[in-house]
């Protein structure tokens, strides 16, 4: 879709808070989203300006510009980082209004260095964390999951709820560990002086009471949706309603319907119907954070944790100097007086596949086993006491030597035998 | 077509016949079937139905005796004992067992042989020929003994033979894929 009738050639105005404007000119990244494209803006860096699509009806890009107004002039308080790191971008959230020719085009927010992040969503498969550079422990992944609860806190505190929280719009600073939410103006705000609903949900990440219908607690929602990230970060991406089905009952097979259902397996208590997917190593985090999970999951809306609360959690693991986290044998970082996940997730996974292959070679060679049994029952030359026991029982009346020929030479003499035989009868018919 | 019937086993027993030397009690036991063997075939196979008159009663008697002359005759010679070839080389007998079970399948044959004849003799042609297929019975239990303990060992280790042909068969030609 094309944007906004902004040509390259042609300047827009930047407006910042307190009225300050300057003219500037746009260039296209040739990245775009569903609601509008991306320009980088010339003379400026470290911004970047969201023009939207030229399709967006004229009611739609009124409450934009409201929308983006109020935000600009109510940027939230966000977690202090430290000096050294102050080009961190926590929110890509709206700094300047965009007008051309005194329209309402877009907005204009600070630049997320994209070769300093990677995508949340990376974090959830370690090998592909790896290939981005970003080699994923529990302590980054716990230091993660605190910082993305606290800036959801800011939010919060502030009556912004983000709604469509999910690991593709949260960036991570691969170094720093920070972590960049993106896609800020489809925030829902409750302030007293203005509202802005966001109707755009992700099914996986929706809370259960929200399914089928409009997102009535936006602050709820995040809960759930932030407790589902940290679950997933911290059980190797395994998503908190992935499971196996324990019993004849139908099971939904998309996550949506067992988020509806409540089929949530990794509870401290069993839930009928459902079973954990084997991989799982949620039995291996602490017992505070499980309480969490439990909280935000298998209790209701009312009991489901909120971001201030997981950072409490998070922070102790977060923080170094409390020692709550330690190497374990192998040098993995793990939970203190914890099993190592990192090790019992490769047990659990290695362990099915040395068990396939056992299972598999032992079928393979059952045959031959069993002929090799049968062999030397007949033959009785077992080598296992207890197996020559069994196979001496079966013929404890007669004893059999081995055979002196060849298996060709005991053809020929039962053929001269049988011959024999037939002889025998015809002069005894 | 009858005579590939009778000659293509043979052909195969003798190609593929032990190459170590043959007790005397064997020997006798070859001769004694060899010539039985060729009589059967000739007036069974052959010249159906002029054998000559009268023989029909004795046919039991010459097989019954013929085998316990081998059988008393052999251990006399010092060739062994036949009994073993009847039954089976296979079986952990001492000689002692060995001796006795030859005896045994001796005066049991004399006995048969006698028997037939004297029931030939005094009974009519429907009893004689009821005692003679009843006598076929100690045919049916070498037949049951040498299955169990002979041919079933043979059975096995060809079939363990045609397994790993055919495993190393298939590996030839899932490699090929």
């Amino acid at each position: 879709m094309a944007p906004v009738s902004v040509k390259p050639d042609k300047p827009v105005e930047l407006r910042w808070p307190g009225a300050r404007s300057e003219f500037v000119r746009l260039v296209a990244t040739g990245k775009s989203g569903g609601a509008g494209e991306i320009f980088s803006i010339e003379g400026k860096p470290g911004f970047l300006a969201k023009v939207y699509h030229t399709t967006t009806s004229p009611a739609h890009l009124a409450h934009y510009r409201q929308k983006i107004q109020w935000m600009v002039e109510n940027p939230p308080a966000l977690p202090q980082v430290p000096a050294e790191y102050e080009d961190v971008v926590q929110l890509a959230w709206p700094e300047a209004l965009i007008l051309r020719e005194s329209q309402f085009a877009g907005f204009a927010m600070r630049k997320i260095a994209f070769d300093r992040t990677l995508e949340l969503d990376y974090l959830l498969n370690r090998r592909q964390s790896a290939l981005e550079g970003f080699d994923a422990d529990y302590g980054k992944l716990v230091t993660v999951s605190f910082n993305l609860a606290a800036i959801i806190h800011c939010l919060h505190d502030k009556r912004i709820a983000i709604v469509d929280l999910k690991p593709m719009n949260v960036k991570v600073y691969k170094a720093e560990l920070f972590v960049s939410i993106l896609d800020c103006d489809g925030f829902q705000i409750a302030a007293d002086d203005f509202r802005s609903d966001a109707p755009q949900v992700t099914p996986e990440y929706l809370a259960p009471e929200f399914h089928d219908k409009a997102v009535a607690a936006p602050e709820a929602q995040d809960r759930f949706a932030l407790a589902t990230i940290i679950f997933r970060l911290l059980n190797f991406g395994i998503h908190p309603y992935a499971g196996v089905a324990a019993d004849r009952r139908i099971y939904p097979t998309e996550l949506a319907g067992r988020i509806k259902q409540g089929l949530y397996p990794y509870g401290k208590q069993a839930r009928s119907g459902v079973r954990k997917v084997p991989a799982s190593v949620h039995e291996a985090l602490p017992d505070r954070l499980r309480e969490l999970f439990d909280r935000a999951f298998a209790g209701g809306a009312a009991a489901r944790p909120s971001p201030h609360e997981w950072t409490e959690a998070l922070a102790i693991y977060a923080n170094r100097q409390t020692d709550q986290m330690s190497l374990c044998d192998r040098g993995h970082l793990k939970f203190s007086a914890r099993p190592c996940p990192t090790c019992l997730r490769d047990a659990l996974i290695h362990g099915a596949s040395v068990r396939r292959r056992s299972f598999v070679a032992r079928l393979q060679a059952a045959p031959a086993r069993t002929l090799k049994y049968l062999k030397k029952t007949l033959q009785q030359t077992h080598s296992s006491p207890f197996q020559a026991a069994l196979a001496q029982a079966q013929f404890a009346v007669v004893q059999l030597t081995a055979p002196s020929v060849s298996t060709r030479n005991a053809i020929a003499l039962e053929i001269l035998w049988i011959s024999g035989l037939l002889i025998t009868y015809w002069w005894t018919r | 077509m009858l005579t590939a019937l009778w000659l293509l086993p043979l052909a195969v027993a003798w190609l593929w016949r032990p190459r170590q030397a043959i007790g005397l009690g064997a020997w006798l036991l070859l001769l004694a079937f060899g010539a039985l063997g060729a009589w059967a075939l000739w007036f069974g196979l052959y010249a159906h139905p002029v054998e000559p008159a009268g023989f029909e009663v004795w046919k039991p008697t010459v097989l019954y005796w013929s085998l316990a002359a081998i059988m008393i005759a052999t251990p006399l010679l010092g060739g062994g004992y036949p009994a073993k070839i009847i039954l089976g080389t296979y079986f952990a007998l001492s000689t002692r067992e060995w001796r006795w079970i030859n005896r045994g399948f001796a005066t049991i044959y004399a006995v048969l042989g006698a028997v037939n004849l004297w029931v030939a003799r005094d009974a009519s042609y429907n009893d004689w020929v009821g005692i003679k297929f009843a006598c076929q019975m100690n045919l049916l239990i070498i037949v049951l003994f040498r299955l169990n303990f002979v041919w079933l060992p043979i059975l096995a280790e060809v079939s363990i033979h045609l397994y790993r042909r055919a495993l190393a068969a298939y590996r030839v030609v899932s490699s090929l894929f």
